[in-house]
């Protein structure tokens, strides 16, 4: 009797107090990329309100001087662009009605564009209105576009239907950008009433205009009568509702109070794809995570690069070494609850100018690491500090880093700094590590020169080598895909033996919407897509 | 009196010209600029001076600073450097919330404080009070922002009962406004309750055992009216001190409440243009919380002449 | 000067009179037979072993990172209180976090008393001083502290240090009004008229004869402190403003816990937990003591009875 009661107590306790096993982790299958379907002959209902949780408050709605990738989610619906991006990561016509064509000398590009269309306003759209859009970016003192639009000799509008840019030398990543925010058309009578106040209520050929904006709340466009495709927009409206809070996006399209809801967190992700009433879209992201390496930053970015030494600026054979230790598989695994990629290059596996030498990526090997700091004659534990901005992702990430780097002999400082402060830091070259990632861009050039060619923008690490600088204008100048796949192999190639930035992981663009709707797609550049989305017959909005 | 108003007057203008100096040259010292900022990730050096230019980043601090003055006089703070939004506007669109919020959370914190801290002063020694204290002392001891998460994952998302986040404007839609407003509201109330019950409690008793409290009761007077002619009233010049004081700190302190529950207030808006080094969004904000919490000040103080005669001699209460 | 100060030698029945260790034993009698102050004084006690002896109650390093066992319950083999997203020991992590949460605590109160008891004795002691540091006070009373934290932040970086003096001087006007209102109502004290008359510098008076007897108010005003600095450090490290990973922070381990929340709750139960207790010891320990040094409160209590 009493020995039973005991044996019970002591169950009970144990079940309370001490015995549960341990939970393996379970690895995460491979997956696969939805970018969501067109509503093609789908029956739905026409009209409603869509309501999508956008996770960052955009900046001016002016294509020339925002920054904000975000406000590309807005402006999608608004403002359409001479190109745009499909699933499958090719570049299409949107207002153009064609690719670019250039001349031998690769210096003229002509592109051919829609006529008898109308700007919200009324106004036409013709050759014109695109050249003084692209005229606007490349001469507006505060334009963030400048840059993108390349070496640019002359813009001029060759009749109605044709654009011709005349440039200095042939600029490859041109077609990339105006699929891009240089791209979007503004309407020349709205630029000339409003001039650099156009991103306060910004008028373009789009399925929706802009309606009216609520700061920090909320963005409201409503369907343009106007758009040369209106039988293919269903809704009325759109809100754009500002939510940064990843939980609360959650949360909300649990809740139903949204309908869409943009970068959806990995931790949440789980539980929302589990939801029968909730639909997960899912791409690959253009851009990369990884930190950059200081070689010879030392008077500033984009001054000649000085020695500085330290074994890891001094010693390619240390760099080799750190990137080894990065667990890539395990640390994503960990970090970002399997949904997230390892990367090993600026180039995504996915892109057409990915190629088997792009693609090769150095396995963790702690050994090695250990072995190469012993030839570098370096003491081990090797201590090295690594800037990183204050926010949540990255701070994990660069915690999970600390456990990994050290089994390979490397004592890993984190310092957390605030982001505006990080920006500031990186130009000046105040640090030995520093954790930042791109977004990415279409165009592989825009990925890899302003990071890697001598004295580049963003060149924050001063890394410098004659060749690279060669192959990559070289790759810049080429217009074919193929060839230009090639010489970023090569890069890459010298990227895997310098190591001046280490890639580490490429996020997903993580994208839930209510079976409410449909027509939502959303594509590599992470922009969601909304202009021919509609309620699903029967559903209210 | 009118003199006493004027130099109330006076230093609080001085206080707010200070508050202004100080936000203006802090700012300032920041590492980084509005400019670099808002560039992010795309930093081109020709792009981020022409901004800088824009922006009036280029002329010396005094000059920024008249001139800034000089406008925010005429109530123009002139306009957010990322959105472009001219400041009056966002802080039209963001001071309503916070206050709305501000004053549903101080009603809340009133009507479970002095609920909470009459209980304990007139049962004290019984459980009632125990009961109070121990109210107090949870809400005073927990982090309400956790209990506000716990809240949102329990109330909101697993049961319903409320909305996650989100906020409408209660001129829109009265019902659903306050509906959105609750929890936060309660959330950001439960730490004031705790001071306010304190407060009347300790007030109460003070009160209650009085020698003219108990000539009164020994003339025969109820009970009930004692508490309500002599205890609560003087109880209320206490609370409202705490009020005042609670108030200008409650717009300041829903930052974290925002944060939780999405809110679009004041609070979210001033963490953000830190974030951004959004100068002037930055400078209106500091001078507008500074002046809202001089004012209610100002006004606590003027309600103390109101409410106790005898105020009106020694002035201000410190 | 005299060597025997004959102000202080003598006046029995006077607040400066009693002996400082006559005083000492009233006031912890008192805190004795108070069950809240003792209720107080264990949850304090728990709470400063565990802080002070972290390291050597804590199982494992707080950011070892276990790659193998994320997100384990509570009570598992090993992990007496399961573990976080990466792996990490959320007791270990409870146990630094609430070293952490006692250091800032202590530091910021220490900021607080070191630069507002001066401000607050020459405030009250010279009235040209007054006008001075009362707007001086009136400005950080009024200025937005968030705006000061995250301008800290942003020039440090964050940290320990910096969470301790935005959250000091957070504190410092409050601590100056206190003082400043003992130094008013001493200043007209007998003792103190009689220590005039003595020709007893400034300096001496209030050094010997205003601030021991403004003591009490002091350390009321300190356990005041105490337990909203805790509180105020979780908030600003939940907004990144405090404290920085990797150092473990109970802020950070909620902040980090809301991320997954969906996932699993456990790893933001404890951290919440820890604060409460760290909250509660210091406010009924510091009830307790207000009522055993404050003469006021022992009269309304006597005539209750």
């Amino acid at each position: 009797m009493r020995h039973s009661r005991l044996l019970v107590i002591a169950a009970g306790v144990c079940t309370l107090a001490a015995c549960v096993p341990i939970q393996a982790v379970t690895s995460g299958g491979e997956h696969t990329d939805d970018f969501g379907t067109p509503v093609g002959d789908q029956r739905v209902r026409t009209g409603g309100e869509l309501v999508m949780g956008l996770s960052n408050e955009p900046d001016r709605l002016d294509p020339t001087t925002s920054t904000s990738l975000y406000t590309r989610y807005v402006m999608n619906a608004v403002c359409e662009k001479l190109y745009d991006m499909d699933a499958g990561g090719k570049v299409v016509p949107q207002l153009a009605t064609a690719l670019p064509t250039t001349s031998a000398d690769g210096r003229t590009v002509t592109i051919p564009v829609r006529t008898g269309i109308e700007f919200a306003d009324g106004s036409p759209f013709d050759a014109t209105a695109v050249q003084t859009s692209l005229q606007r970016h490349l001469t507006m003192k505060t334009s963030q576009r400048a840059s993108e639009m390349g070496p640019v000799e002359s813009i001029t509008a060759a009749g109605p239907d044709n654009v011709v840019i005349r440039y200095k030398r042939p600029f490859a990543p041109i077609t990339a950008a105006l699929a891009d925010r240089a791209g979007m058309i503004m309407s020349p009578v709205a630029l000339t009433a409003r001039g650099d106040n156009f991103g306060d209520a910004p008028v373009c050929v789009g399925p929706f205009k802009f309606a009216k904006r609520i700061p920090q709340t909320s963005i409201t466009v409503t369907r343009d009568p106007n758009y040369y495709d209106a039988a293919k927009v269903h809704l009325d409206t759109i809100v754009y509702r500002i939510m940064p809070d990843a939980n609360t996006r959650a949360a909300n399209l649990r809740s139903g109070d949204v309908h869409v809801a943009d970068t959806i967190s990995p931790q949440d992700v789980d539980a929302l794809a589990k939801d029968r009433s909730l639909r997960l879209l899912q791409a690959g992201s253009l851009g990369y995570q990884g930190f950059t390496i200081n070689i010879g930053n030392v008077d500033g970015v984009g001054k000649p690069p000085k020695p500085i030494d330290t074994p890891l600026a001094r010693d390619a054979r240390v760099r080799e070494a750190l990137v080894l230790t990065v667990d890539r598989e395990t640390l994503v695994n960990t970090v970002f609850n399997n949904w997230y990629e390892p990367a090993c290059s600026p180039i995504p596996p996915q892109s057409p100018y990915a190629s088997a030498a792009s693609n090769v990526c150095q396995k963790f090997d702690p050994a090695r690491s250990r072995q190469l700091l012993a030839e570098a004659g370096v003491p081990v534990p090797l201590r090295v500090e690594l800037k990183v901005s204050n926010t949540q992702d990255e701070l994990r990430y660069a915690q999970a880093l600390q456990a990994s780097v050290a089994e390979g002999g490397f004592d890993l400082r984190i310092v957390p700094v605030e982001y505006s402060t990080l920006l500031d830091v990186q130009k000046r070259g105040d640090f030995e590590l520093l954790q930042l990632g791109w977004s990415g861009r279409i165009d592989p050039d825009s990925n890899t020169t302003r990071f890697l060619a001598t004295k580049a923008a963003s060149n924050v690490g001063g890394y410098s080598l004659g060749e690279m600088d060669t192959l990559l204008a070289q790759a810049s100048q080429t217009n074919d895909v193929k060839q230009r796949a090639e010489l970023y192999g090569k890069a890459v190639g010298m990227l895997l033996r310098d190591n001046p930035i280490v890639y580490t992981y490429r996020r997903r663009n993580l994208t839930v919407h209510t079976r409410q709707v449909t027509g939502v797609e959303t594509y590599a550049d992470g922009v969601v897509r909304l202009g021919k989305a509609a309620f699903v017959e029967g559903q209210e909005g | 009196m009118a003199r006493y108003l004027v130099n109330r007057l006076w230093q609080s203008a001085l206080t707010l010209v200070l508050a202004s100096v100080i936000v203006f040259i802090g700012v300032r010292a920041l590492p980084g600029d509005p400019a670099l900022a808002m560039a992010g990730e795309e930093a081109d050096p020709a792009t981020l001076a022409a901004v800088r230019a824009q922006l009036g980043l280029d002329e010396s601090v005094v000059v920024q600073y008249l001139k800034f003055i000089g406008n925010a006089v005429t109530g123009d703070f002139g306009k957010s450097v990322r959105t472009g939004t001219p400041v009056s506007e966002l802080l039209g669109a963001t001071l309503p919330v916070t206050i709305q919020l501000a004053i549903y959370a101080m009603l809340v914190a009133l009507l479970l404080g002095l609920a909470a801290g009459v209980v304990a002063a007139v049962f004290r020694g019984r459980w009632p009070e125990w009961t109070a204290n121990g109210f107090s002392l949870f809400a005073l001891s927990v982090p309400t922002f956790w209990l506000g998460i716990l809240a949102v994952l329990y109330l909101s998302v697993q049961l319903g009962w409320f909305p996650a986040s989100g906020y409408v404007s209660p001129f829109d839609h009265p019902l659903r406004g306050v509906y959105y407003l609750t929890l936060p509201a309660v959330i950001l109330g439960l730490t004031h309750a705790a001071v306010v019950q304190r407060q009347t409690r300790s007030s109460m008793v003070a009160t209650l055992t009085a020698d003219f409290v108990r000539t009164a009761r020994a003339k025969g007077l109820g009970r009930g009216a004692v508490i309500f002619r002599f205890g609560l009233r003087n109880s209320l010049i206490v609370v409202t001190t705490i009020v005042g004081l609670q108030l200008g700190g409650l717009i300041a302190g829903a930052v974290v409440t925002e944060r939780i529950f999405s809110l679009p207030g004041i609070g979210k808006l001033t963490l953000d243009s830190v974030f951004t080094r959004d100068y002037p969004v930055i400078q209106a904000v500091v001078l507008v919380i500074t002046a809202a919490y001089i004012v209610i000040n100002l006004l606590v103080d003027f309600l103390y002449t109101v409410i106790d005669p005898r105020m009106r001699v020694s002035g201000r209460a410190s | 000067m005299t060597a025997v100060d004959p102000v202080a030698a003598g006046e029995p029945g006077s607040e400066h009179g009693s002996g400082l260790g006559r005083v000492r034993g009233r006031v912890l009698r008192k805190l004795w037979q108070n069950p809240m102050g003792v209720v107080g004084g264990v949850l304090l006690l728990i709470v400063l072993i565990a802080g002070v002896f972290a390291p050597w109650l804590a199982p494992y390093p707080p950011t070892q990172v276990h790659f193998t066992t994320p997100f384990q319950q509570p009570f598992t083999v090993g992990f007496a209180l399961g573990t976080d997203d990466l792996g990490r020991d959320v007791l270990s992590r409870v146990l630094y976090g609430t070293r952490a949460s006692l250091e800032v605590g202590v530091l910021s109160v220490l900021l607080a008393v070191a630069v507002g008891v001066p401000l607050g004795l020459l405030a009250g002691y010279w009235r040209w001083l007054d006008a001075v540091v009362s707007r001086l006070a009136d400005v950080m009373l009024a200025f937005p502290f968030l705006i000061l934290a995250v301008g800290l932040a942003a020039i440090n970086g964050g940290g320990i240090g910096n969470a301790a003096i935005a959250l000091g001087i957070a504190n410092i006007p409050t601590m100056v009004r206190v003082v400043r209102a003992e130094t008013l109502r001493l200043k007209e004290s007998d003792f103190v008229l009689a220590a005039h008359t003595m020709d007893a510098g400034a300096t001496r008076i209030l050094a010997h004869h205003i601030l021991p007897n403004a003591l009490s108010a002091i350390i009321v005003q300190a356990t005041v402190i105490m337990p909203s600095a805790v509180l105020g450090e979780a908030i600003l490290s939940f907004l990144g403003l405090g404290i920085q990973p990797p150092d473990p922070s109970l802020g950070i381990m909620l902040s980090d816990a809301q991320q997954y929340l969906f996932r699993t709750v456990w790893p933001g139960v404890f951290p919440g937990v820890a604060i409460a207790v760290i909250c509660l010891g210091f406010n009924l320990f510091g009830d307790a003591l207000r009522d055993a040094l404050d003469p006021k409160a022992q009269r309304v209590r006597k005539g209750k009875r």
